[in-house]
């Protein structure tokens, strides 16, 4: 490939390199100067995870070519402050508790310190608006706007440096901003993910995905792939040695499609190869031939008579079914005054990490094979992995590498398999890091479901029945299914002592994105549709919502709905508390939007408008900026 | 993922012609190059290589703006941002700040030019219905005979469809000549699938100047973005307004005439029914965004739900 030469001056020292002419000012910066504290969270512009300045201008890099920059005058997150430093910013940081997974966090240090720059005494709207092309996805950004002003002050001197400290704690530290351990590394960049760390001689891989959601996998042609200069090895299901199959429950995904693709974007073959653009040649050079089969694209769809198989195990098409019985709806129904009746339907959703999917495998010098990645579950994943590739448990090590976000959504072992695969072929440590397209189209999702709800109540709003019938979309492959339908019925009537109840969670293969686990595990589902029906409730008995929570909460010696007795219970003060907060307006809830008087509030978001600096610009316009006429 | 075998920065603009009329097929100008790069993705266009990448905007011909007589010369290279920053555009292209502040990102707009939103032609591009609100006119150079030959075209005829321009093989835009619209106030309305980052699904330009009374219209810019495959300016909006006495009654009445300009295929009701209320929003902000004269509604005190 043709090389280009670029000088830059980086965090003040002057650099020239070779490079390709491809290469936009992030892989330059991460891959040509291994400063990595610059990540890429999106490589669109959407994140802005790969903020630095250039000639004092922050921009993303991921969407500036290097050579664009040839000359320029470059600051990441590592030329902010000298080594074993902070600025002010990065100890409000640090203070605040800012950082959470971090992988945001020097992007959003960068922004922040922009905004600083360009106006010293930025108010909050102004320092939102700023800060508005950068997202994180674990705090909400109210600590980091706290921790911008704090700094903003404290730069100002309208706060004294000590207001950088960490707070003070006394018997408690519950209310006290505790500083966590690892925030320096955050705030600084310096701390590894996956895709930051090299190792001599590592091959990159890159993953063939199913075009299809639901295809016979015919032939694999990697001939052409594995003939190309550079490609050091294509793998398949083939090269798996072992008992092939992994899953939080049921082993019932293969480490890459084997005979047959279950959903779009399903791993299919992938390639090691000596760089990252020969691994992408070499994927358009593998011949797969796909015989297309029906799907099944709705779980109700998966239940019909003769719907389509999607594994053989399971020819009912059903993960899991959790039932649960207490007391006698019938009876339950009977005794009600008021029936009501509804259906209440959740949709997939991603978790968004910041950090897409990355790892590296090698093979150590005593034959142990290594794998390091964010997996949030590296024991399990050990143990499956020891069964695909036939190794007695010592010879399999997996290593947690730092989580840049994961809720769930890092559970599941689709990649770290194929990454061991390509380490034992080549002999040589293999890189895979996610595009973000990817990590969208083959990680797990929260589980899209729908509940049909029928609620017995008293005119004194007592529940006397309750029928939960929860159906969701497993997508795919079981992954933590069962988990989640067995959370999801053990929530599902609320923290709500029902003496009769029938409840059924199933969760169905379909060929989505298959689901897994993901934040409240269940539990969100099933409050969705039981929160919803006791505000639908409330409005049907001309009664204040809180109350009828309170009539019904479990208290001390309630039995829950799987029959286990109560020792304590604090649903009476969480009550309290939700309604003082809220400023609730006592009475049933009929009355919506303006008409009511407890929205909007003091401590409430307004929805964000943008402008904030284009007014005051505007006041100290001056007259003679006209052109002539 | 882009691939490029060369990338080459022009100090000139005839170097730069020159360049782009020798480049392999397959190469591409690049400005800002933030909708080529995330454009070179899985999904939209996968990963492309290309020969040469030739990144215009190290020309001095095309950096900076340059003031007329009642126009403004905006080159290529200016970057969104400037808007927000430089207090002659400010002040003279009232309407581009509000586009400016709407459009991506404080980031992304130090990189992303008008000039290259214009260039792209897509009929969402928020660059659009402001440029046309102030007659901009894109200034088109090539080589003829070793000497560099300019033609202009308004923008409104410059764009032709989607993705489509009147631009020949051979030759680079070069800047976008704008009136200066110093004491108009100035609006941007914009609606996509959320606030910040996004593309528009509809948006709006206002300019307004009201007679020194305040009281009445007498001059009024409207064009619409994101309803149609080409530019819309809406100047039979505009002709109904000019010289008339500023009313609620009268904004609301012509802005319902606005729905018949929504050319969308799709999710057309709602566009119709955005784009009556982006106009009367935008005529009102602009309106009392004039930073000499206060409007003065004739019947100001009346209050109405949207």
């Amino acid at each position: 490939m043709p090389k280009i030469d670029l000088t830059m001056d980086v965090n003040g020292r002057k650099v020239a390199k070779q490079t390709e002419p491809h290469k936009r000012l992030l892989d330059f910066l991460r891959e040509d100067l291994n400063l990595t504290g610059t990540k890429e969270g999106c490589g669109a512009g959407e994140c802005g995870t790969c903020s630095v300045f250039v000639d004092g201008k922050l921009v993303k890099s991921c969407l500036m070519p290097a050579a664009k920059a040839d000359g320029a005058k470059i600051e990441t997150i590592e030329g902010l402050a000298k080594p074993g430093s902070l600025t002010p910013l990065q100890q409000a940081f640090h203070k605040t508790g800012a950082s959470q997974c971090g992988y945001c966090i020097p992007g959003m240090v960068m922004a922040a310190t922009s905004a600083l720059r360009e106006n010293p005494s930025a108010g909050i709207e102004e320092i939102k608006e700023r800060l508005g092309g950068n997202i994180c996805r674990c705090t909400g950004y109210t600590k980091i706007f706290e921790a911008v002003e704090i700094a903003r002050d404290v730069i100002a001197g309208k706060l004294p440096e000590t207001a950088l400290d960490e707070d003070a704690t006394g018997d408690s530290f519950i209310g006290a901003n505790v500083r966590r351990l690892d925030a320096p590394s955050k705030v600084s960049g310096r701390l590894k993910y996956a895709a930051d760390i090299k190792m001599v001689d590592m091959l990159q891989m890159q993953v063939l995905r199913a075009p299809m959601p639901h295809a016979r996998i015919v032939s694999i042609d990697t001939s052409e792939a594995e003939a190309m200069d550079g490609v050091a090895c294509v793998i398949t299901a083939d090269d798996v040695p072992g008992t092939d199959g992994f899953g939080v429950f049921v082993h019932d995904q293969p480490v890459m499609a084997r005979g047959k693709v279950r959903h779009f974007g399903e791993a299919v073959a992938a390639v090691a190869a000596e760089d990252l653009v020969t691994a992408r040649r070499a994927l358009a050079k593998i011949k797969v031939e796909y015989e297309e089969l029906p799907g099944i694209y709705a779980p109700e769809d998966a239940l019909v008579d003769g719907a389509p198989v999607i594994h053989d195990y399971a020819q009912d098409n059903v993960i899991k079914h959790i039932p649960i019985r207490k007391g006698d709806i019938d009876k339950g129904f009977a005794e009600a005054d008021l029936i009501l009746e509804d259906v209440f339907t959740t949709q997939q959703v991603e978790h968004a990490y910041l950090e897409p999917e990355a790892g590296i495998a090698y093979v150590d010098h005593d034959d142990v094979v290594t794998v390091l990645s964010p997996s949030q579950n590296i024991t399990h994943h050990r143990h499956m992995l020891a069964d695909i590739l036939a190794l007695p448990i010592n010879k399999v090590r997996f290593i947690m590498s730092a989580v840049g976000g994961g809720f769930g959504g890092k559970e599941d072992m689709i990649y770290q398999g194929m990454l061991a695969l390509a380490a034992m072929k080549t002999h040589r440590p293999v890189q895979l890091t996610f595009t973000r397209e990817e990590s969208l189209v083959a990680s797990a999702k929260r589980h899209p479901s729908k509940v049909h709800y029928k609620m017995g109540m008293k005119r004194s709003g007592e529940i006397t029945a309750i029928e939960f019938d929860m159906l969701s979309d497993g997508g795919a492959y079981g992954m933590s299914s069962e988990g989640v339908m067995r959370k999801a019925a053990i929530l599902s009537c609320g923290p709500y002592e029902v003496h009769n109840l029938k409840v059924d969670t199933t969760v169905v293969y379909t060929n989505n994105t298959p689901s897994g686990a993901f934040r409240t595990f269940g539990g969100m589902q099933a409050q969705f549709a039981t929160e919803s029906m006791m505000d639908m409730a409330a409005e049907a008995l001309d009664m204040d919502p809180f109350e009828l929570r309170r009539i019904n909460m479990m208290k001390i010696g309630a039995r829950t709905h799987t029959q286990q007795e109560l020792t304590t219970a604090s649903l009476d003060r969480v009550l309290d508390a939700a309604e003082e907060a809220s400023r609730w307006e006592t009475g049933a809830p009929r009355m919506r939007g303006g008409q009511r008087q407890d929205l909007g509030g003091p401590d409430t978001r307004r929805p964000c408008t943008l402008g904030a600096r284009i007014g005051d610009a505007a006041d100290t316009e001056t007259k003679d900026e006209r052109v002539a006429s | 993922m882009l691939i490029c075998e060369n990338y080459h920065v022009p100090k000139s603009l005839e170097e730069a012609l020159r360049l782009w009329g020798d480049a392999p097929d397959g190469s591409r100008l690049v400005s800002g190059a933030t909708d080529i790069l995330p454009w070179a993705r899985e999904g939209r266009a996968g990963d492309v290589e290309v020969p040469a990448l030739i990144d215009v905007t190290k020309i001095p011909d095309l950096k900076g703006y340059t003031c007329q007589t009642g126009r403004i010369r905006l080159g290529a290279a200016t970057v969104y941002q400037d808007f927000l920053t430089d207090r002659t555009l400010m002040t003279n292209l009232p309407c581009m700040p509000y586009c400016a502040i709407w459009f991506a990102d404080d980031q992304i707009r130090e990189q992303a030019t008008v000039v290259g939103n214009l260039v792209n032609a897509s009929p969402v591009a928020d660059g659009t219905p402001p440029v046309v609100a102030l007659n901009g006119e894109i200034e088109l150079a090539r080589l003829s005979g070793g000497s560099v030959q300019r033609r202009s075209v308004p923008v409104v005829d410059f764009i032709e469809g989607p993705g489509r321009t009147v631009i020949q093989p051979g030759e680079i835009a070069t800047a976008v000549t704008v009136d200066s619209a110093y004491g108009y106030g100035g609006s941007f309305q914009k609606v996509g699938q959320r606030r910040s980052l996004v593309i528009s699904v509809a948006c709006c330009a206002a300019l307004v100047r009201a007679d020194s009374t305040g009281a009445v219209f007498e001059d009024v810019r409207l064009a619409l973005g994101g309803v149609g495959p080409r530019p819309i300016r809406i100047r039979d909006a505009e002709r109904r307004l000019k010289g008339e006495r500023i009313t609620r009654d009268l904004i609301k009445q012509v802005a319902q005439t606005a729905a018949d300009e929504v050319g969308s295929r799709s999710r057309k009701d709602y566009r119709r029914d955005v784009v009556v209320n982006f106009v009367r929003a935008g005529l009102e902000e602009a309106l009392a965004n004039q930073p000499e004269i206060g409007a003065k509604f004739k019947n100001f005190g009346e209050t109405e739900n949207a």
